[in-house]
């Protein structure tokens, strides 16, 4: 019994002074700029979290952690343009070149993030926003009347509750999730990753969903007012409501193939893949 | 003349009148106020005219869109791609003449349609296409897994995965394009695996990853 | 501005409008540096409002941009861009609910109707308009007569260049011009006459 006890002691004294040790290595840096309208920030991590929120007033904080002294942050100011680089040193990988941030930004700043795994976390923001991520799991919310593009290769998007703005997303693998987003343009370009989308297809704008082999499903309400067209070349194409034809040069073939309009058709709506299934379903109220 | 004949005729008025206008202006006091009064506001709208800019990242904001939708174009002469090799300094064409490159593909794609996707076909110089001969990877992607595996080993597998995905996608998008070349939502497709491949490209040789 | 630099403002446009259809970018940078100015300051007036302002002046610029290959040259590269302008505010005013006077002939309202002065005794505006209330007055007119305002008496254009980018007729847009006029007069006259009762 002793022995055990002196074993677990042991266990402990050795978790802590890993801990220590990583704290040691751990070092916080916080910036603040002052900036004016519309600023834009720019952020470049190759590994760690980036979280993006909206603050009052003209100021940007970024607070990044690093875990180890083969990363050093950069920063700079010119203007109204403030950038931020966690540049790694040779032999950093992503574990050791990790840098975690934290941003506050004016609620109308533009921001670009840049990343190899991320992830990326935005909200509540007006700006335009640029989020680029090979593997990064992309996570946007609640933002409005921007420009959003978001491009990754196969980190997963998923934007929820984005109204007012035009929405650009192209991932190669990366599964791609939109809820309640609506504006004049959204446009999905995806490969393989899949397509969901469940919103009203609002604001009389274009959405384009579009896929390669990636499954594209569709929600939305009894109620919508979409002129829509689906087709997927060798996969299987469903729908839940009953469209009104539309007279257009588009040849309509069962279980491949349907257009036509809902409502008063105030929003048109493309759902192409080429092998993926395609299923446009009504959201009961 | 009556003052409601001359403000009927008043919208139509030019700098010049004519005479039974002149006559009334003379002797009509509130008419000659009133044309006085449209004159001087018309006047001080001009000083007006446009004293305010817009701030600078309306452009930098236009330019990103127009870079987006292919709509800025590298110049001829700009040079082929060769991934590995890019100088610090030309790095940035590098990705940008990915772009160029692969919508001239489109382009000429459009223009004179594609050969049986069986055959063997010549790739037009630098265009970056999918190989349909052989099971591995174009040559051109080969050097930008190199590049990636150089800079970021880890990546490397995540690229090759992706690529391998673009270019089964350009693939069938030919296929289907060559089927039917006036199909629209052929050409869409086709449209969509060359911004696909640009992505991949533009991803990899971003500057700002070293 | 002289006939000379007109000219070679004109050939500069053109060589700029040729190059962007290639897709030269300092060609695109150039003809937004040459129409920003009057595209944002139309923008403005029309939003009393920077930020909309600068999405709509962008959103113009967008368009003419993307369909810059098909430009012909049977109008004026501005007349073109400036109609481009015109329709993206219209959009974006009755996407907000605003009531754009329709820009038919007859058709006014009690309330948007210039009264008919009685005529009489009120001393003359000219030399009397402040830059600053006249700019508050144009802001406070309804949307369609203030736009005719703007195209013509501040941005300069013929009615016939109106009319084409408005798509309304060139008699039309005399008659909402001289309502406009009418319009700022009555308003002015009221400021004043307000002004000079206060203590």
């Amino acid at each position: 019994m002793y022995r055990k006890q002196h074993i677990a002691t042991v266990s402990v004294v050795m978790i802590l002074i890993v801990a220590a040790l990583a704290a040691a290595e751990t070092t916080r840096k916080e910036m603040h700029f002052k900036v004016g309208r519309r600023a834009n920030i720019s952020i470049v991590n190759q590994y760690g979290p980036i979280t993006v929120k909206s603050g009052i007033g003209k100021r940007v904080s970024v607070t990044a952690t690093s875990y180890s002294g083969k990363v050093e942050i950069d920063q700079s100011k010119r203007g109204n343009r403030v950038a931020v680089v966690s540049h790694l040193s040779p032999g950093a990988d992503a574990d050791s070149g990790r840098v975690d941030y934290e941003v506050v930004v004016p609620i109308d700043a533009n921001v670009t993030l840049h990343t190899a795994t991320g992830p990326l976390h935005v909200e509540k923001l007006h700006g335009d926003l640029l989020l680029e991520g090979s593997t990064a799991n992309v996570d946007v919310r609640d933002v409005s009347a921007g420009r959003i593009h978001v491009k990754t290769l196969n980190g997963p998007v998923t934007l929820t509750n984005v109204n007012d703005g035009y929405v650009d997303i192209t991932s190669v693998s990366g599964d791609v999730s939109l809820h309640q987003v609506n504006g004049a343009s959204v446009h999905v370009n995806s490969s393989s990753g899949k397509i969901h989308y469940d919103g009203e297809f609002g604001e009389g704008g274009q959405y384009s969903l579009t896929s390669h082999s990636g499954d594209i499903e569709a929600i939305t309400p009894s109620y919508a007012s979409i002129e829509v067209v689906a087709r997927s070349v060798q996969g299987r194409v469903d729908n839940d409501f009953t469209l009104q034809p539309e007279h257009t040069s588009f040849v309509p073939r069962a279980g491949s193939a349907f257009a036509g309009t809902v409502g008063q058709a105030a929003s048109s709506v493309n759902l192409l893949s080429f092998s993926g299934k395609i299923h446009l379903k009504k959201r009961e109220q | 003349m009556t003052c409601e004949e001359f403000e009927r005729v008043l919208p139509e008025l030019g700098d010049e009148h004519s005479m039974e206008q002149e006559e009334h202006l003379r002797t009509c006091s509130a008419c000659s106020d009133l044309v006085s009064d449209l004159n001087a506001i018309s006047k001080q709208g001009r000083l007006l005219q446009a004293a305010e800019e817009p701030s600078p990242w309306v452009w930098n904001s236009i330019e990103i869109a127009l870079r987006q939708e292919g709509l800025i174009r590298e110049q001829p002469g700009n040079g082929r791609i060769h991934p590995p090799k890019v100088s610090s300094k030309s790095r940035w064409m590098v990705p940008t003449a990915a772009v160029a490159l692969i919508l001239f593909g489109v382009v000429l794609h459009q223009r004179t349609g594609i050969p049986h996707p069986e055959a063997k076909q010549e790739s037009p110089a630098g265009v970056v296409t999918a190989d349909l001969q052989t099971e591995g990877m174009p040559s051109d992607d080969m050097q930008l897994l190199n590049a990636v595996a150089a800079r970021t080993p880890s990546m490397r597998a995540a690229y090759e995965q992706n690529l391998r995905a673009v270019n089964a996608y350009i693939r069938d998008a030919e296929q289907s394009a060559h089927n039917d070349p006036n199909d629209e939502v052929a050409q869409q497709y086709l449209r969509n695996a060359y911004e696909q491949k640009a992505m991949v490209y533009e991803m990899a040789l971003d500057r700002s990853l070293q | 501005m002289t006939d000379a630099k007109k000219q070679q403002g004109r050939l500069s446009e053109a060589e700029a409008i040729e190059r962007a259809k290639q897709g030269d970018a300092a060609a695109f940078e150039s003809l937004y540096n040459l129409h920003k100015r009057r595209v944002y300051s139309l923008c403005l007036r029309m939003t009393a409002n920077t930020a909309a302002a600068e999405d709509l002046t962008q959103e113009a610029f967008l368009q003419l941009f993307r369909k810059i290959g098909t430009f012909r040259g049977e109008s004026a590269f501005s007349t073109w861009l400036h109609r481009m302008a015109v329709n993206v505010v219209l959009m974006q005013l009755r996407k907000k609910g605003l009531a754009v006077v329709p820009l038919e002939e007859n058709i006014e309202t009690e309330d948007e109707s210039p009264r008919k002065e009685p005529g009489g005794d009120d001393p003359r505006l000219a030399g009397s308009i402040d830059r600053m209330q006249l700019q508050r007055s144009i802001d406070s007119l309804p949307p369609g007569y203030r736009m005719i305002f703007l195209l013509h008496d501040v941005e300069g254009y013929e009615h016939n260049e109106i009319a084409e980018m408005v798509g309304c007729s060139i008699g039309n847009s005399k008659s909402q011009l001289h309502k406009a006029r009418m319009k700022l007069r009555e308003i002015l006259k009221t400021s004043r006459a307000e002004k000079a009762t206060k203590p």
